[in-house]
């Protein structure tokens, strides 16, 4: 314990210098009726040798994936981080650094920013990024307040917007908390029975703040028809597309299709999946709505002898300054982790995002192809692309197929009943640049089998 | 090579533009490219402008830059209000393992009980700390915990019928996180003053405490460094009115085991795990932001939370104890503010912290406190010999401050001209972190020092000795300080006027 605290065995001296007698002195202040009586009703503290082992025993009992053969996806992947990531994040000087305030001292990371919101610019086809905000479902659910402070004051649905239907539960349930404070109201937009956007319902978002779609969307559909919905909606609303990052090294960036804000989960660059967190959200925007999007970015500038430099810029839309009229009250963000999607987009550089890319899709295309060779099973949307996963319909439920897989060392996927409502036979299949091609022989396998059994597994 | 106006030589990112874009091999797609097909107007037509390094290329130019940063590693960091403690490697060591890394949030409970054990130690941890009854560790950052409690306060009113509560009071010297917060929840603020010395004031609180404030947000100790006596006495006020009562966390490492907000009256509070804990803060974030509620509030909790029972059957093969660990769905949850289950990799860092001191969270706070108060005695001691007392003054009259404290530089503006701004570039020209400057605004010139438990004597010895020296420093070299650092003082105007977001290209 003496290790983490270098004045122990100080105390007194430095009381007595003070004035003091006792650390009691320094609580004096604390009215009597507030004090805690009794210590803290906790165990002793541990050396570092027993805390790794116990770090090891307890997270040892978790199933990482890579002991495992993983098709689980739906929003958070399996992916390859580069060892020099690892390494370089270590550097004290970015890992034990704070936000930025004194920008003399804190170029490395004002810089490093500053690339990291041209690397997302160039990536997704629009002028302005911010430097993170926490995840994805977090950055969807801001660009849609962002949306309705642009637009709500022209927009004949005032402080409406529309989502898509099968954006999941959870990212739902993110955008109406944060939502339902300025009294925004969700409404759907529905989808085909082939999984695209119904093109049709988005004529019904003509005059509303915003419109928030998926591309691909969470059945892993790449859906042509988006590229239609801009010209529908006009200026005057926003068009919000969440995206997986990687699939942009072949799919068109949503900038060039009309997107005004567009948000994501930035996890495959850079950051393995950490049971969800700590993770990075992407959001970029067209001009319009720079004065009024959350979250800090940074400004390329100069010094007092004119020398180029770096600091926090259009602070005055933050809660620090701005207080309750900010346009969001985000401080800690997830710079750290942005930094590493940084310095992994630096080193795929172009073409290696598009390699990236087509390692991601000729998976998803190899295993569409495996699976639907099975009689039982059936793709629903098998004419559409797919990027990362894809939907197979079993002919029983999907939680008990689960069930057999797990049993047989194979996390198989994720069961759509947990989204959708009477979806109980759906199975979110996700593959990866992890995934092998023996693995979606061994799934394929498996599944045979499970589908041939008489009667439930479990 | 790119060289700035100083002749010194610049790594830009964007300048790397050759190579063979290939920074790290991959292997070959599992199919030929040919196999995979798009629609038409979905193929993207021109790859984005990255640039393109090799890795010595790539590893070389990150490490430039993390020679031009300063954390708590290179030095002394007292960032008043960020608690810069230092982070024990141990914890990123643990952060690695693939247990945590490689894990998935969506993966079955016997799959993760080990992470659920953790989760449910850290939220039993956090409970008795704070006095509360349930924890949830979902939220991942000091702000969004404020926002997370609000909104269950403000569904807890719903559900009562409330709905005339439309208001949240909050002191003028508040972290601008907890206005922001309450706004975005939906509710108007009520600012009231603080007193001279940065206090709450009662009466102006009791001026506007009735049936329509649904909370009040403080911080104790204050953003001054100065524990609230009076905030049991505020706390009576708000709840005779039927409100509810919000305790601002991000100065906790101040308190552990000498009191707690339960015992101080509040029914929510949020906890910078970062901060009271440690996870490395690299450049603002990530952080981990988890809220403690009493019983009333506990069914409004965002889901899920760790809840724990016997185990039955063949669970026992995953179970890391006789217990098993589970999702719980509160009955009238918020739902979620972040998809999946929080900051799962920080939790584990402040998890391993807490491990290393257990009931021995005591003597963290304490000797936060007692580094804090040493700081402050050191510099007007050190003052007092190099005979520049007369330049500044403390923030707040106290016998005692508690983590952090504050003084006032105005003395200094008056009588030559020295701006807090100043001094603080002044303290990066000797090798030091500024600490933070202008806030809380209710004092002038203000300068708030945090030196946190994990600096030794000499260190704090030291810096009292150099910041005397900063204010021997003649007016006009202050003025012209930093000079020894990558860069110096930055036009933020320019920034403002001349927005330049992004690499601009040759086109632009």
């Amino acid at each position: 314990m003496v290790d983490q605290l270098p004045n122990r065995g100080l105390e007194t001296e430095m009381l007595k210098e003070m004035g003091f007698s006792s650390i009691d002195d320094l609580f004096s202040d604390l009215p009597e009726h507030v004090r805690m009586s009794e210590p803290l009703p906790l165990p002793p503290p541990q050396s570092e040798e027993e805390i790794i082992a116990d770090a090891r025993r307890l997270l040892g009992a978790n199933l990482a994936m890579g002991e495992a053969v993983s098709f689980l996806g739906a929003g958070i992947y399996r992916n390859y981080v580069p060892a020099s990531v690892f390494q370089l994040i270590t550097r004290g000087e970015f890992l034990t650094s704070y936000t930025p305030y004194q920008p003399e001292v804190s170029q490395g990371m004002l810089q490093a920013m500053w690339e990291f919101q041209t690397l997302i610019s160039e990536l997704v086809g629009l002028p302005i990024a911010n430097l993170s905000l926490y995840d994805g479902s977090t950055a969807a659910a801001e660009a849609l307040t962002c949306a309705v402070r642009v637009h709500t004051r022209k927009a004949t649905q005032s402080n409406t917007v529309y989502i898509s239907e099968l954006v999941p539960p959870d990212r739902m349930s993110v955008m109406h908390n944060y939502c339902q404070g300025a009294g925004i109201t969700l409404k759907v937009l529905k989808h085909n029975a082939d999984g695209t956007l119904d093109i049709d319902s988005v004529h019904s978002a003509a005059g509303s703040c915003g419109v928030y779609v998926e591309q691909p969307n969470p059945l892993g559909i790449l859906d042509g028809g988006l590229t239609q919905i801009k010209e529908i909606i006009g200026k005057n609303t926003a068009l919000i597309v969440g995206v997986q990052p990687v699939s942009l090294g072949l799919v068109e960036a949503p900038g060039n299709y009309g997107a005004d804000i567009i948000v994501g989960e930035g996890q495959p660059f850079g950051s393995p999946p950490t049971g969800g967190g700590p993770i990075y959200g992407i959001f970029a925007c067209s001009k319009p709505y720079l004065r009024l999007m959350p979250g800090r970015i940074v400004g390329r500038s100069i010094d007092v002898d004119g020398k180029e430099a770096y600091c926090l810029t259009l602070s005055t839309r933050e809660q620090h300054i701005r207080r309750h009229r900010a346009t969001s009250n985000i401080c800690t963000n997830e710079t750290l982790i942005a930094l590493m999607g940084a310095m992994h987009m630096s080193l795929l550089g172009p073409e290696g995002l598009e390699h990236l890319a087509y390692r991601n899709m000729t998976a998803c295309v190899l295993a569409k192809q495996k699976l639907s060779e099975i009689n039982e099973i059936s793709v629903p949307h098998i004419s559409s692309a797919h990027f990362n996963e894809f939907v197979i319909e079993l002919p029983r439920s999907a939680a008990d197929c689960l069930k057999y897989l797990d049993s047989v060392g194979i996390i198989g996927g994720f069961d759509l009943n947990r989204w959708y409502e009477g979806r109980n036979n759906w199975l979110l299949v996700s593959v990866t640049d992890q995934t092998k091609a023996a693995e979606i022989e061994l799934l394929a396998a498996h599944l045979a089998v499970w589908c041939s059994m008489k009667e439930v597994f479990a | 090579m790119v060289f700035d106006e100083g002749g010194v030589c610049l790594s830009r990112l964007f300048d790397f533009a050759g190579g063979t874009g290939m920074g790290y091999s991959q292997p070959e797609p599992l199919l030929s490219k040919n196999k995979v097909t798009l629609p038409p107007n979905l193929m993207r037509k021109a790859l984005p402008r990255w640039p393109r390094l090799s890795e010595p290329e790539m590893v070389r130019h990150y490490t430039w830059l993390s020679r031009r940063n300063f954390g708590i590693d290179t030095g002394f960091y007292p960032l008043g209000s960020c608690t810069m403690k230092h982070n024990p490697r141990v914890n990123e060591v643990i952060a690695q393992l693939p247990g945590i890394a490689d894990i998935h949030p969506h993966q079955p409970e016997h799959h993760l009980q080990g992470l659920l054990s953790i989760y449910h130690e850290m939220q039993h941890m956090l409970a008795i700390c704070s006095g509360m009854d349930d924890v949830t560790l979902q939220p991942v950052a000091g702000a969004q915990g404020e926002f997370t409690a609000v909104r269950c306060v403000q569904e807890y009113f719903r559900k009562r019928g409330e709905t005339q509560r439309t208001k949240v009071i909050v002191p003028d010297s508040a972290h601008g996180t907890n206005p922001a917060s309450a706004a975005m929840a939906g509710y108007d603020i009520v600012e009231i003053p603080s007193l001279e010395n940065g206090r709450i004031d009662l009466e102006a609180l009791k001026a506007v405490v009735d049936d329509t404030v649904a909370l009040m947000m403080i911080t104790n100790p204050n953003t001054l460094g100065l524990f609230e006596t009076d905030v049991p006495e505020a706390s009576d006020i708000v709840h005779a009115a039927g409100g509810q009562m919000y305790y601002d966390g991000a100065n906790f490492n101040a308190i552990l085991g000498r009191t707690s907000p339960g015992l101080m009256g509040f029914d929510a509070v949020h906890f910078n795990l970062h901060k009271t804990f440690s996870q490395p803060h690299g450049g603002g974030g990530p952080g981990s932001g988890p809220i403690g509620v009493k019983s009333h509030l506990a069914e409004f909790l965002p889901s899920p939370v760790v809840k724990k029972r016997p185990i039955v059957g063949d669970e026992a093969k995953f179970a890391v104890d006789d217990m098993w660990y589970t999702w719980y769905e509160p009955e009238h949850t918020i739902g979620k503010v972040q998809q999946w289950h929080g900051n799962a990799g920080a939790i584990i860092r402040c998890w391993a912290y807490y491990r290393r001191y257990g009931y021995g969270l005591k003597d963290m706070s304490e000797h936060a406190v007692l580094n804090a108060n040493y700081l402050r005695h050191a510099l007007h001691r050190e003052a007092k010999k190099a005979d520049v007392s007369h330049m500044f003054v403390d923030g707040a009259e106290a016998e005692v401050a508690k983590h952090e404290f504050t003084i006032s530089l105005q003395p200094a503006k008056e009588a030559v001209g020295v701006s807090a701004m100043d001094v603080a570039k002044g303290l990066l020209d000797m090798g030091y972190m500024a600490p933070t400057v202008y806030f809380p605004l209710v004092v002038p010139e203000c300068m708030m020092f945090e030196p946190t438990e994990t600096e030794s004597r000499d260190t704090l010895d030291t810096f009292a000795k150099d910041f005397a020296q900063v204010l021997k420093v003649d007016p006009q070299t202050l003025h012209e300080a930093p000079i020894t650092t990558p860069v110096r003082r930055v036009d933020e105007v320019y920034a403002a006027r001349n927005l330049c977001l992004k690499h601009p290209f040759d086109e632009e």
